[in-house]
């Protein structure tokens, strides 16, 4: 099943794949409905507005769970796609810090690499929907990258 | 507490189970999820999130994705704080949450958390989580969870009121 999983990041890499095909192999994803927009190499991720995804109806707002996720899953494609050896990275610890409320709109993220060392790699993710000046939500993550020997 | 407690709570014309089961009634992507409220106590309340194909998180072990599960404890920690906050309303928005991921839920298991808000003070409440496979309660948590709150009051038309 990796081997199918390497192929695919490797042909993304080469550019004969489309990114949004290592996404979409991922239920969860399919399920927010998350889309990825590649500039050369800049990955920019999207949630597109999806009243799927909202929790405070009154506002109305997304739920901050969904934000959570759709970053979460974010920064796994990212790690990815950055790996020698790619298999899928497990999320450690996850912290999300909201800044401001999800409005029911698409929401975009972008992922910082801190540091990608043998076993763990830290991550760091903003959200935003306006402009990536004013984020909605900020996060930062480990994950472990290989359970070898763990 | 005790006797004056028990007065003024049966005085209230809704339960701390009927705000929670409320709360999921009106957040959709909760009730998208599946999650369902087991209990809902002055201490804190216990939710279920069910193993679906479609929360998936890896492809190849089936294991739910770490998404579903942080939306699990942010949902769940929101009402920990209105079980404490009962019988008063309030929205609590979440200021920051950290989730540690102990192991990976078995695929095809439900995960079922506790949420408790430990402290409240005048504008925050401060709640932990813990998550275990469904069965598996009384043994070691597949997440544990560290949240804060901020406290928006409403006012009687059930607007926020500052």
């Amino acid at each position: 099943m990796s081997d199918t999983l390497k192929a695919l990041v490797q042909a993304c890499r080469a550019g004969e794949a489309d990114y949004q095909d290592l996404i979409d192999r991922v239920p969860y994803a399919r399920f927010l409905g998350i889309q990825v927009l590649a500039q050369g190499e800049e990955l920019t991720f999207i949630l597109p507005r999806n009243e799927n995804n909202l929790g405070n109806p009154t506002l109305p707002a997304l739920h901050g769970g969904a934000v959570a996720g759709f970053m979460e899953q974010a920064a796994i494609i990212f790690i990815l796609l950055q790996m020698g050896e790619p298999r899928v990275p497990k999320t450690i610890d996850f912290t999300i810090d909201y800044l401001r409320a999800g409005l029911y709109q698409d929401t975009f993220a972008e992922c910082r690499v801190t540091r990608l060392g043998r076993r763990i790699a830290n991550v760091h993710i903003s959200a935003w929907q306006k402009n990536r000046e004013e984020p909605i939500t900020i996060a930062r993550a480990h994950f472990l990258l290989s359970d070898e020997n763990a | 507490m005790g006797a004056l407690a028990a007065v003024t709570d049966s005085a209230v014309p809704y339960t701390r189970m009927d705000v929670c089961k409320r709360s999921l009634e009106t957040v959709r992507h909760s009730r998208m999820l599946g999650l369902e409220v087991l209990s809902a106590e002055e201490e804190g309340v216990r939710l279920r999130l069910p193993w679906r194909e479609d929360l998936v998180g890896n492809p190849d072990t089936g294991v739910l994705h770490g998404g579903a599960v942080f939306a699990l404890m942010d949902h769940a920690g929101g009402m920990a704080n209105s079980c404490r906050l009962y019988p008063a309303v309030e929205i609590t928005p979440t200021i920051d949450l950290r989730i540690d991921h102990l192991h990976a839920p078995t695929p095809g298991k439900a995960v079922i958390c506790d949420a408790t808000c430990y402290r409240l003070s005048a504008h925050v409440t401060f709640v932990r989580m813990t998550a275990w496979e469904e069965g598996d309660e009384q043994g070691e948590p597949v997440a544990t969870g560290q949240a804060t709150y901020t406290r928006m009051k409403l006012d009687r038309s059930g607007r926020v009121a500052s």
